[in-house]
């Protein structure tokens, strides 16, 4: 009994170290005069707001922007990184430790790094600045943590049923799209959400490599928390948290509905 | 032959993006960082920038300065990772927890997790504010400086807001899976709780630790954005410095800011290629 007491405290003070942050930032959202030493703001008020949705500062077209190159560079990167881990997944082949390690290494080598070595490249075949640059360059940090979730869904799918329908005499696009889309798409979905949030939240690889003409919203919301304005820099913050968990929410809707209509199929 | 070459098909679109990209940046940076530039009239490979770099005082400083922020910040998110996930692991819903806890640092970028710990930590953040209205100090000045200090509380109290969270997730999935039946042999045979825990769900636990470990250290180590916002003007961390070094109108400085980035990168690599060797002890038993 003392242990459950015990247990039900840690996880409160580790629920109020992620919590209580959040609770600050939406206070400074809406506050209008917060001076030392007060602990709650002495008046409220929709400043910051105003600012953001005011059309001088471009918000409202600069993260609908970011939303779609995010949503490019997660179209590409389940493009590209399905068929890989299908390929990880069902076969043996020559070379396969060091693609396996190729593929992960993002996660190891700072972007930094890598942003700065190929910056110059980019610049010489003018894809630096460009949005297909930008594009390009999130994909990188975005492969592993798509590979990684694709790959365990293939696994858990198994070879064997799409051989089977093949072996009923379904071509091979038929295949596709009836047997195995259905079954990888909510392992499709997750791997997207991922991959959108690391594109959506990337700050130094737009920097540098949209060399200031391509705008993200991380990149619109930095000034504001580099130079400590902090009522403003607390709602893009929020903004930026609120349509994270909207497309979140988007996509778990997807699966919802998807797997309320296979069910229908199967059951 | 056809299937043989199946799998090489399937994985060339993400070779290739990987190759263009990822790899000939790499490739660059070490060529550049021994001093080959053409473009900055730089035609001859020198060991000089290595010997330069790793023979500075400024460098030394902030290579120590990032190996302690990352390793202190990741070597405590992995302990209290590690004790959370325990904690969540025995609760009967701890799914739907471990689900809420993980998803809210992951939706939350590192730039407005550095706001959040100076919204709190900087002199006039609510910390000093509650501890000035209970008289413990007497005016924001006397509060420590946390923030923008070569000590790296804040950028070590950042990484920690999103890596706790992650470390329980990892451990959780492995932890849930290690069934009760382990634990209650365990202490049919007479262990206690906490000779339990450090004997037979640690070590089962051992893998997943580092590999989150390895991918929580890395990322600190390289990181750019954090100990900008939140670290001192001196020592900077490496990524900033390589950055400023980057930033030189002058090209023929850019081998600097290459070799720390190839050290950077050399050094998150040496400690992952340790955990592969570790892991692979790990699976033979």
């Amino acid at each position: 009994m003392r242990d459950k007491n015990q247990y039900k405290r840690i996880l409160a003070i580790f629920i109020c170290f992620l919590i209580i942050p959040l609770g600050v930032l939406l206070i400074w959202s809406f506050s209008k005069n917060w001076s030392w030493p007060n602990v709650f703001p002495s008046k409220f008020g929709l400043r910051g707001w105003e600012y953001f949705f005011d059309s001088s500062s471009n918000s409202i077209n600069i993260l609908f922007f970011s939303i779609c190159l995010s949503l490019v560079v997660t179209f590409f990167t389940l493009i590209i990184t399905i068929p890989a881990a299908k390929a990880l997944s069902f076969y043996e082949f020559k070379g396969k430790k060091i693609i396996e390690l190729l593929i992960y290494a993002p996660i190891i080598v700072p972007p930094v790094a890598v942003a700065m070595g190929i910056h110059f490249q980019f610049i010489k075949i003018g894809l630096a600045n460009t949005f297909i640059g930008v594009v390009l360059v999130h994909i990188i940090p975005c492969i592993p943590y798509s590979v990684r979730i694709l790959k365990s869904v293939f696994e858990l799918m198994g070879r064997n049923i799409e051989e089977e329908a093949l072996d009923l005499g379904a071509n091979r696009l038929q295949c596709y799209i009836y047997i195995t889309l259905p079954l990888i798409l909510p392992g499709v979905l997750s791997a997207g959400s991922i991959v959108f949030i690391v594109s959506f939240s990337q700050y130094f690889l737009t920097f540098l490599i949209g060399g200031g003409r391509v705008v993200t919203f991380s990149m619109l919301m930095f000034p504001f928390i580099q130079s400590g304005d902090r009522m403003i820099a607390s709602v893009y913050s929020i903004v930026f948290i609120v349509t994270t968990v909207v497309v979140l929410f988007i996509v778990e809707k997807m699966t919802y509905k998807f797997y309320r209509d296979v069910k229908r199929w199967y059951l | 032959m056809k299937d043989k070459l199946k799998p090489y098909i399937l994985l060339s679109p993400v070779l290739l993006i990987i190759a263009l990209v990822f790899l000939s940046g790499i490739i660059m940076a070490i060529v550049q960082s021994f001093g080959y530039f053409r473009v900055a009239g730089l035609n001859e490979f020198t060991l000089r920038y290595y010997r330069e770099v790793l023979g500075s005082d400024s460098f030394l400083s902030s290579l120590s300065f990032s190996l302690y922020t990352s390793l202190v910040s990741s070597i405590v998110a992995v302990i209290f990772g590690v004790l959370l996930a325990n904690t969540i692991a025995k609760y009967k819903n701890g799914n739907n927890v471990i689900k809420y806890l993980y998803g809210i640092p992951i939706i939350v970028p590192h730039i407005v997790s550095v706001l959040l710990v100076y919204n709190i930590l900087s002199n006039t953040g609510v910390l000093p504010r509650i501890l000035y209205g209970i008289g413990i100090i007497n005016s924001a000045s006397e509060f420590p400086s946390l923030l923008y200090d070569e000590n790296g509380i804040g950028i070590i109290i950042t990484y920690l807001w999103k890596e706790i969270p992650f470390v329980a997730f990892t451990t959780y999935t492995v932890l849930a899976r290690i069934s009760d039946e382990f634990l209650e042999v365990a202490s049919d045979l007479g262990a206690t709780n906490k000779q339990a825990f450090f004997h037979v769900t640690l070590p089962l636990l051992m893998p997943s630790i580092l590999s989150s470990f390895i991918i929580i250290f890395a990322f600190s180590f390289g990181a750019y954005e954090v100990p900008l916002l939140l670290g001192p003007t001196k020592p900077k961390a490496l990524a900033v410095q390589a950055f400023i070094e980057y930033s030189n109108p002058v090209l023929e400085n850019r081998p600097y800011a290459m070799v720390i980035n190839v050290i950077i990168t050399f050094i998150s690599f040496i400690l992952a290629s340790i955990y592969y060797r570790l892991f692979q002890k790990i699976h033979k038993y």
